[in-house]
Formats: C-alpha cells, sequence, structure tokens
C-alpha cells in the first residue's frame, strides 16, 4: 500500500480521499465492496439518460480542478450528443506543473475512480472511446491504471455493454514524452494525434473540433474522480460544501519549507493559513513563511501577509492570483525570491513549445536579465526590460496560457518583492539569509546601500 | 451565406462571410503584418505578429489572421494595444535575428525589413548575444538554410504538410532552440520544394541558384508564362543587364494559384550561358542572315520525305502556324517529330479545365504519374483531396505520391492493360453515386498503351459516371501544335536533311542525314558543319502557348531579343518568304491575327505591385 502523504479517512469533507488507506483499494473488488465503486457507473447507464447525468453535473456547480477552473457541466453541455460520427473524451493526466501531484495520489491509491468517472462521462456526451493522456514520467500510476482498466473490462464494465447497456464503452492509454506543454488540452490533443506537441489556435474548441477533427471533452482526473460521488449523492449535496461559486472540495498538493509536505482535501473557502499552518504543519526549521504560490508555479505569488486569503476561486481573483491546479508551493524567509523567478522562468524558457514569438523569444531573453542580475551585472535596465518582457507575455500576446504563467512570475513575483529586485540589480547584494550565494554577499565593488 | 457588415478603423466595408480579419483589412489597403499567416495555408495564429483589438471581443487582442468577420464587429489597427502589442512581437522577432540585412538576399523584398519599418519600434531595448546556429545549411544544390534568421513562421513546414503532402522539412527541438531541418538531414528531394522560398518572409530560404546574383530593385520583371510543360503556370521572370537571373512565382488561381515545381524555378540558367549563339553560322564560320537563310533553303528545298523537321516541345503557336504553312507548301512531305510529346491525339472537344478540379468530387488519375508529368496539376488534386473532400482514385502500375493519402484507391493493371482497369472502374463503388464532377486525367503512360483504346475507355466512363477528361498533355505547347497539326510523331530514319528547331532531337542526329540547319541557343557536338541560326530562349521570345486545358497565354519576355538575333516567328517568315512563300508581317501582332490567335487584351486589369513575392 503507498505511503499517504495526506488526506485519508472519514471526515465530512473529505469527497475524493475518504477511503484512501484502505488496504488494496486500487483493486475492482475492494473498490467496490469498501467504497461502494462503481454504483455510480450503473446508476448513470441502467437509469438516467445522457442529458440528466450532465444536468446533475451541472447543477453541483463542479469546476475544472486542471487549473482553469471552467463549469464541468457546461463543458459537458457542449459536446452536441446528436451530432453523426464519434467523439471522444480524453482525460489529462499529464499533471506537469510544478508543485502539482495531486492526479498521482489520486491514482496510487484508488485508479478505479477515474476510471468510473471516465465511463460515466463517456455515456453522458455521447462517446464510446476514452484516451488517458497520462505524463510519462509516472511509470506506476500508469501500470496502476492499466490493471485498473483491465479488471473493469474483465467486469464488463469496459467493454460492448455495460450492465447490459448496449453502449460500447472502451479506454485507452497514451503515455505522454516529457514536455509540460502536453498538458495544454490542444497540444496534448496533437501529441495524442501524433504530431508535434504546439498548442492550436481557438476557437475551433475542443468540444466542436478536438481530437482528429471529432467533438472532444477534455477533463482533468481529479475533475472526473469527482464525477461518481455527484451522481450517488446528487449535484445538490455537492454544494453543501465550499462557497457558492466555487462548490466542494479539492486536493491541495502542497510542498515546499513545510513540516509536513503532501495532498490534502480542502474544503474551498477555507483559508490558505489552514492549509499551510495546519493541514501541512507550519513552516519548517522554526522560520517564517515568505513567499507562498496558491495555484501551483503559474498562478501569481501571494506574499505572507496575504496569508488568510481564502481557498475558493473568487477570492484568488480578488487577490490578484487563480486557484490553478491546487498545488501550493511554500517558501520561507530564508530563500531568495529573485533565485526562484529565475528557477521557475528557466522552467518555461525550457518548456516553451515555441510556436508564438513572445514566450519562444520573450522567455529566454527573461531568463538571460535574470543571469546578470544575479551574476551582479545588472542595473536599471535589467529590471526595465524583465518588465516589458513580462507584458509582452500577457494579455492575449500568447498562443496559450505558458507565456501568460512566465509573465506572472515576473509580474507577481515584482509586485510583492520589488525591494529583492532592486537589491540584486541596483544594489548588486542579496539580503536573505542562508540560501544567498557567497558572491551575492557584500564583496562587490557595487555593494551596500545607496 | 450573406455578406457582412463592419468597420475597420473608421471605414465601413461590406465582405462575403467567412472573410478573415486581415484579408477584409486589405480590401480598403490597411496592411496588418503577418509572417505565419498565407492565404494559400491554413491559418495557425502562431507568430502573433496581427494582433488587433476588435469588439465585441474579449478584453485582449486577437489574431486577425484566425478570426472571421462578424456582422457589425468594429476593428481597429491602431489602438495603443494593437500597436504596442505589434511592435513588441517585431521586437522580440528581431531580439535574435541577425545583422544580417547587408549579405541577405532577402534584402528589399523583406517582409521583416517593411514591417520594422512600418510597425516597429525604431531602436530595440533587448541586446545581447544572440542565439546562433551553423550556417547557412544546404537543404538541397538548390536552397539554403539559415536557421539564425529564421521567425519559425512554419510557413515553409506546413507548406510541405498541407500542399505539397511530403514529409522531408520538419522542425526539431523545442522553445527557442527550435530550427528547421531536412528530415535526416537528407538533401530535399521533392519538385515542389522550391516554393518555400517565395513563402519564407525573411532570407532564412533562399535560392542558391539566384545566391548574391543581385538586390531587387536592380532587376526589372514580367509576369510570363513558364516553358517547362504543358500547364503553363504563370511565372514571373526577372532579368538584371539582360541576363535572366530568376524565375518565381506568380499567382493565377485559375491554373497554379501561386505555386511553380522546380524545373520552372531552377532550370533557366541555359539563357545565360556565356557560349549563347549571337550570330547566324555556316560550317562554323559567321555569317548573314541572308546567307544563312540561303544555305537553309539550298539545304531543305525539295526533299520531300527525305528531310526530317524535329519540333522542339515549347514551340510558340505563332511558330507552330508558319510551319503548317511551310509543310503545306513547299516541305510538302517532310517527317515531323515533336519532342516530348505523348501520344494523346489531339482533343475532339473543348476538355475539362484544371480549376474545375476543386469541384470534384472524385478525381481519377490514370496511366499517369502527374507528380513529375503536370506538376502543379497534381498539387491541385492534392488540394482538392485534402482540403476540399473530394474522393481519389489512382490508376497506375507503380506507387505515387497521392498514395500517401489514406483515402485514395490505387488499382494497378500490367503495362498494356490501363484501358481494361478504365472500364472495371465503370461499376466501382465510388464512382456509383459520385455527387458532382468526376475528373477523369488520364496520360499515355509514357508509351506504353494503346492510346486510342485509353481514350476511349475514358470517353465511356466520363458518359456513364458524369465525367470531364483532361487528357494529360505532357510537351509545353503540345495542344498547340497539335491543333496547327504539326506536333508530328514520325520517325526520322533514313532522311538526308535535318531541320532542328531547337535542341537536338532526343534521340540523336540521325547518321543518314547529311545537311543539318539548326535554330538553337548552345553550341552542340556533331553541327560542325551545320548552318545554324541563333535561337531566342524562353526568355526572350514573343509568342503564345496552348496549356493542357486549352487556354491561350501569351509569353511576356523580360529580356529584349539581341541585335542581331531575330525571333523565331522572323525567321520562320523570312525562310518561308526564301521558300517562295508570301509571308510578310510587320509584327507578331498581325501573325496572331490572321493565326486565329486573339492578341492580349491591350488593358488588363492592373496587377498590385508588391516587389517580392513573399508578401502574401
Amino acid at each position: 500500500m503507498p505511503e499517504l502523504r495526506g488526506s485519508y479517512g472519514d471526515q465530512p469533507h473529505h469527497i475524493l480521499t475518504r477511503w484512501f488507506g484502505t488496504p488494496d483499494l486500487h483493486k475492482l473488488d475492494v473498490y467496490a465492496d469498501k467504497a461502494g465503486g462503481y454504483t455510480a457507473l450503473r446508476k448513470a447507464v441502467v437509469d438516467m439518460a445522457p442529458a440528466d447525468i450532465t444536468n446533475e453535473v451541472k447543477s453541483s456547480g463542479l469546476r475544472g480542478r486542471g487549473g482553469a477552473g471552467f463549469a464541468t457541466g457546461v463543458k459537458w453541455s457542449f459536446i452536441n450528443r446528436g451530432a453523426p460520427g464519434p467523439k471522444y473524451v480524453v482525460v489529462n493526466a499529464d499533471e506537469s506543473e510544478p508543485g502539482t501531484s495531486k492526479d498521482r495520489y489520486i491514482l496510487e491509491n484508488s485508479p478505479h475512480m477515474l476510471v468510473e468517472g471516465i465511463l460515466i462521462a463517456a455515456y453522458a456526451v455521447g462517446a464510446n472511446q476514452a484516451w488517458v493522456y497520462i505524463r510519462g514520467e509516472y511509470d506506476e500510476p500508469y501500470r496502476m491504471l492499466n490493471e485498473a482498466i483491465e479488471e473493469a473490462r474483465a467486469k464488463g464494465y469496459v467493454g460492448p455493454k455495460p450492465f447490459g447497456k448496449d453502449y460500447p464503452l472502451d479506454i485507452r492509454l497514451y503515455r505522454g514524452h516529457g514536455a509540460y506543454i502536453c498538458g495544454e488540452e490542444t497540444a496534448l490533443l496533437e501529441s495524442l494525434e501524433g504530431k508535434r506537441a504546439q498548442p492550436r489556435s481557438r476557437p475551433p474548441f475542443p468540444a466542436v473540433k478536438g481530437a482528429w477533427g471529432r467533438p472532444t471533452l477534455l477533463n482533468n482526473v481529479e475533475t472526473l474522480c469527482t464525477v461518481p460521488w455527484i451522481i450517488n449523492n446528487g449535484g445538490a449535496a455537492y454544494t453543501k460544501l465550499g462557497t457558492e461559486k466555487s462548490p466542494g472540495t479539492r486536493l491541495m498538493s502542497v510542498s515546499g519549507n513545510v513540516n509536513k509536505p503532501g495532498v490534502y482535501e480542502v474544503e474551498l473557502g477555507q483559508t490558505f493559513r489552514h492549509v499551510i499552518m495546519e493541514l501541512a504543519g507550519g513552516i519548517a526549521g522554526g522560520h517564517e513563511l515568505k513567499v507562498f504560490w496558491p495555484g501551483g508555479s503559474s498562478a501569481p505569488v501571494l506574499p505572507a501577509g496575504m496569508l488568510d486569503t481564502k481557498t475558493d476561486m473568487e477570492s484568488l481573483a480578488a487577490a490578484r492570483s487563480m486557484g490553478g491546479s491546487g498545488g501550493v508551493i511554500v517558501m520561507d524567509d530564508q530563500h531568495c525570491v529573485i533565485q526562484a523567478a529565475y528557477r521557475l522562468l528557466k522552467f518555461y524558457a525550457h518548456e516553451s513549445c515555441g510556436k508564438c514569438t513572445p514566450c519562444r523569444v520573450g522567455g529566454d531573453w527573461a531568463v538571460r536579465m535574470f543571469e546578470r542580475i544575479l551574476a551582479n551585472e545588472g542595473s536599471q535596465v535589467e529590471i526595465d526590460n524583465l518588465l516589458r518582457v513580462s507584458d509582452g507575455l500577457q494579455n492575449g500576446r500568447c498562443l496559450c496560457g505558458l507565456g501568460d504563467s512566465a509573465g506572472w512570475v515576473i509580474d507577481s513575483t515584482f509586485r510583492h518583492f520589488r525591494e529583492e529586485y532592486e537589491d540584486h540589480a541596483l544594489r548588486h547584494e542579496c539580503n536573505v539569509g542562508k540560501s544567498a550565494p557567497p558572491a551575492l554577499r557584500a564583496t562587490s565593488p557595487q555593494a551596500g546601500r545607496s | 451565406m450573406p455578406d457582412v457588415n463592419l468597420t475597420i478603423d473608421g471605414h465601413k466595408i461590406t465582405v462575403p462571410a467567412g472573410t478573415l480579419i486581415v484579408e477584409a483589412a486589405k480590401t480598403v489597403g490597411i496592411e496588418i503584418p503577418v509572417f505565419c499567416y498565407h492565404h494559400k495555408l491554413e491559418p495557425v495564429g502562431a507568430c502573433r505578429l496581427c494582433l488587433v483589438d476588435f469588439s465585441p471581443g474579449p478584453p485582449r487582442p486577437q489574431t486577425a489572421c484566425t478570426t472571421p468577420v462578424s456582422e457589425g464587429m468594429v476593428v481597429r489597427t491602431q489602438s495603443a494595444m494593437a500597436v504596442q502589442a505589434r511592435a513588441d512581437i517585431l521586437e522580440f522577432e528581431l531580439a535574435n535575428h541577425p545583422l544580417d540585412c547587408p549579405v541577405c538576399d532577402k534584402g528589399g523584398e523583406c517582409p521583416l525589413q517593411d514591417f520594422t519599418f512600418r510597425h516597429g519600434y525604431p531602436t530595440s531595448r533587448i541586446d545581447g548575444p544572440r542565439l546562433h546556429f551553423k550556417k547557412p545549411i544546404p537543404l538541397s544544390d538548390k536552397i539554403a538554410l539559415d536557421r539564425e534568421r529564421c521567425v519559425l513562421c512554419y510557413r515553409c513546414t506546413r507548406y510541405y504538410d498541407e500542399v505539397a503532402w511530403e514529409q522531408e522539412l520538419t522542425t526539431d527541438d523545442r522553445g527557442v532552440q527550435s530550427f528547421i531541418t531536412s528530415q535526416f538531414d537528407q538533401p530535399l528531394k521533392s519538385i515542389f520544394s522550391g516554393n518555400i522560398i517565395d513563402l519564407c518572409p525573411v532570407g532564412a530560404l533562399t535560392s542558391r541558384v539566384w545566391r548574391f546574383e543581385s538586390r531587387p530593385w536592380d532587376m526589372t520583371h514580367t509576369e510570363t508564362v513558364c516553358s517547362k510543360c504543358s500547364v503553363g503556370c504563370s511565372v514571373t521572370q526577372w532579368q538584371r543587364r539582360g541576363q535572366l537571373v530568376r524565375v518565381t512565382s506568380h499567382e493565377n488561381d485559375e491554373i497554379d494559384e501561386g505555386w511553380i515545381c522546380d524545373r520552372g524555378r531552377f532550370e533557366y540558367t541555359d539563357v545565360n550561358d556565356p557560349s549563347r549563339l549571337r550570330t547566324p553560322s555556316i560550317g562554323g564560320t559567321r555569317s548573314t542572315w541572308s546567307d544563312a537563310i540561303t544555305a537553309v533553303v539550298a539545304g531543305i528545298q525539295g526533299k520531300g520525305s527525305k528531310l526530317g523537321i524535329s519540333l522542339a516541345q515549347d514551340i510558340t503557336n505563332e511558330e507552330a502556324f508558319l510551319f503548317r504553312k511551310l509543310l503545306d507548301g513547299p516541305l510538302k512531305g517532310a517527317r515531323v517529330k515533336m519532342h516530348g510529346r505523348t501520344a494523346i491525339p489531339a482533343p475532339a472537344g473543348p476538355t475539362m479545365r484544371i480549376q474545375e478540379l476543386d469541384e470534384a468530387r472524385v478525381i481519377v488519375v490514370i496511366a499517369s504519374d502527374i507528380e513529375n508529368d503536370v506538376p502543379i496539376i497534381d498539387l491541385r488534386v492534392k488540394k482538392a483531396v485534402s482540403k476540399r473532400g473530394a474522393r481519389l482514385i489512382v490508376v497506375y502500375p507503380e506507387g505515387v505520391d497521392l498514395d500517401r493519402h489514406p483515402g485514395t484507391v490505387h488499382i494497378n493493371y500490367e503495362k498494356g492493360g490501363a484501358a481494361a482497369a478504365v472500364r472495371g472502374l465503370a461499376t466501382h463503388e465510388l464512382l456509383e453515386n459520385p455527387g458532382g464532377l468526376v475528373a477523369i486525367l488520364f496520360g499515355d503512360g509514357h508509351g506504353s498503351e494503346d492510346i486510342k483504346d485509353l481514350a476511349n475507355a475514358c470517353g465511356d466512363l466520363a458518359q456513364k459516371v458524369g465525367g470531364k477528361q483532361m487528357p494529360l498533355y505532357r510537351a509545353t505547347n503540345e495542344r498547340g501544335a497539335l491543333a496547327a497539326g504539326v506536333a508530328g510523331w514520325d520517325k526520322l530514319d533514313g532522311i538526308q536533311a535535318l531541320l532542328s528547331w531547337g535542341p537536338p532531337p532526343t534521340g540523336g542526329v540521325p547518321k543518314s542525314a547529311r545537311f543539318i540547319a539548326a535554330w538553337d541557343h548552345l553550341p552542340r557536338p556533331g553541327y560542325e558543319n551545320a548552318v545554324v541560326l541563333p535561337a531566342t530562349t524562353f526568355a526572350e521570345r514573343q509568342g503564345s502557348y496552348t496549356n493542357v486545358e486549352g487556354t491561350v497565354q501569351f509569353l511576356r519576355p523580360p529580356i529584349a531579343v539581341r541585335q542581331p538575333q531575330k525571333d523565331g516567328w522572323e525567321v520562320l517568315s523570312e525562310l518561308g518568304a526564301a521558300l517562295g512563300l508570301r509571308l510578310d508581317y510587320p509584327g507578331i501582332l498581325p501573325l496572331q491575327r490572321e493565326s486565329g490567335l486573339h492578341a492580349p487584351d491591350p488593358n488588363p486589369e492592373p496587377v498590385p505591385v508588391l516587389i517580392g513575392p513573399s508578401h502574401p
């Protein structure tokens, strides 16, 4: 049984993780007997009409858990069931957002939850074939998901007549080849089709023209895993938790300078103080919180002073950040924000697909500006250029969100930690404790506050 | 669908529904700069240069090349948001672009230069070491690739994928390290490779044949017709100091849609060969025109069928008309062999036009490898299949490039069995209910088929399934020569005198020929005792060709005939006069009028002049 790094057990808000920790939960018979698995699928396929399934999901107010937070039921309704020809369900299991490991947590503990969610979704939108695009690095989760699908196939849930209903359902797996951009839905589709993974221009959206030109429903793993509970308990029950516009719970992967890093199921509306200080046990080593990324590295940062920001999407938007993938990266006051921002820009520049000009060129230039600053060769010019690049990456300039994310890293860290930028660029010093490399301490000729 | 009304920068316009904003702007002369967009390729919105502001719409700029117009839309290309977005993108493009302008062939016709002047910042604030690649890379012996100049607009790879159905050009690596490369670093082999030179908006893809030859403003150019095969694509021929320095495409939507093949693009250097013949000669000694004509007449007169006439594949209609007069009169009985022609007889009536391929629902290609025979028609067939949903049946004994499409039905036959295979098609499921025009294209299988039988079979098929036929003539003016009755097919064995109008016969000069008179532009071995008249090439000659579909197109040569040379029709008139005919034409127009061809419209619609072929 995998080591449980996070939520499990019977708590009122444990919708997804209620049964985690049960020995052999990844086996179908345990999932079915102990966790009530596949009752939702039976109910959906045997007792409900597809349109009703979609309506149930709509009424739950469930929002996508991959990053964009789009209303899931509404997304399902975009697929025209009546249109002739095949439709597809594609599951985004690429999980490459830095700081995010929730989908892996689900797949390592309860892969059948995903299988059930996929089958219900496929039935609801009129698809017979589902694809799971799982990142290539997820070796063990891939193996476990594969076994789960084969168990489901042996039981007939995946096959020509699930529960005796004349509606063939199939799930196939596709392993990614190590690119963050494949988490972007249209780049994922390109990769699935065997082409170079670069996003497409939208519109048309995948619901109209997705995999192989067919109407396609693309959902995140966690989103689909929530569906069986909604079908069993009703959409209205889901709205009893969370906030009005962000109902329910979500899995937050907490990592960084905390005592208890892990994947925690959190009722939306709880504060980040609860998540970081209580669930994750506070800052390790007796240090102080400095900054945290609330939703993966692509979410604009929040400083320690905003620890009481709530975890629902609206509160985060008001704080000029976003819910993103729920990956909470925590950094204490021993670490340099400029170093962190530099590391993240290196990530985005490396992962840039190269299709659109601003991300391809701007990401690389931002990295170079950071390198100059961190090598004590900076000046106001480098700061201005960083801000210019950041501006050039945002506001619709780029073809997909990767560019915007890179821009937000610069933008948000500058907004909250301007003095650190100026320390490095203008005064050639770093005033952060132990993590600053020796070269950055006050030994250069220009050192010393001006 | 009804037309759409919208406002662009204050101009109220009406355009057909589905028009992209970038095209709608062109109708009122507003330039929205683009790199990745090309009107012949699917839009991708990759370069982000065409960002504009429009309402109703999201509060961010959107790409004009991917957004169709909508009723009541208000587009602003000059708002602060749009102007700054464009300048920013250009600054990014230039950030890694090498300062090669002084040595780059694109300078002067370069959209990057032009757009930077018109839409970019006057100075760049981004400075530092640029990204370096090994350069130039020879993509083939005709095309050079400079990866540092490349702006990754992907026009070249998309053209290869979408239009040419080839896989040999691709992108490697990721992000800022991306570069264009050929598969496995092998030289490009496709006959359609040269079009990427026209498509490339910067100097990344350049012609090695034209390398360092000229600046655009030092050349003059004409829009004329290619002379390499029967399709008759429109081309632009550029001259400098009396030399034909390059050939690029010219868009004619009825025939070539702006593409040309590598034969037309690169096979022109013989025009500039320093050993070009400029004066007549008899037995190797320079002579006057009148002496040479007299010598020719002496050699060919009164020989009957002992005279063989070899005609070039690109003989003009006017020359063909004059040859007809000679063959009806003083040269009666001579044997005539035309280069490069197929065995297909003259058409019985009007044949299908190339443009009609766009509307075909099923296309049947029989006994011809059209990629090599009529290349640009091959591209048009590919377009009909991949962009307009036409079905394709190929009837040929070997695999062809059209088989790359998964929906292509390929029917093999043993050599000689084409007609039978066509008859078998009458019951094919794809032809039961084609739902529209069936296009039947047939060649002669390079001589392996009984062409009469095949032509009959195709005619029967056309009648049965509601089809139109396009016999695939190969020689440049095969149809014109057939119409004039001079597209001869005779064997030249045993002739005593040879009049070679064009390059020597492909089978060689028959040993029996004791007298040779040639109209040729280069010296040839074996002509030591011949009477040689210096020929004009396609870059200088006036006249017209009739292309494969029957359209008469007029040559507009970029280079004037250089004294003391004379043009072909002039020489033939003098020859005819010396042989006793009354052929006295003060110019080519009266000749064309008499022959039944009409002179070109003196007031053609003005073509917008953008100096380079890469501006979309």
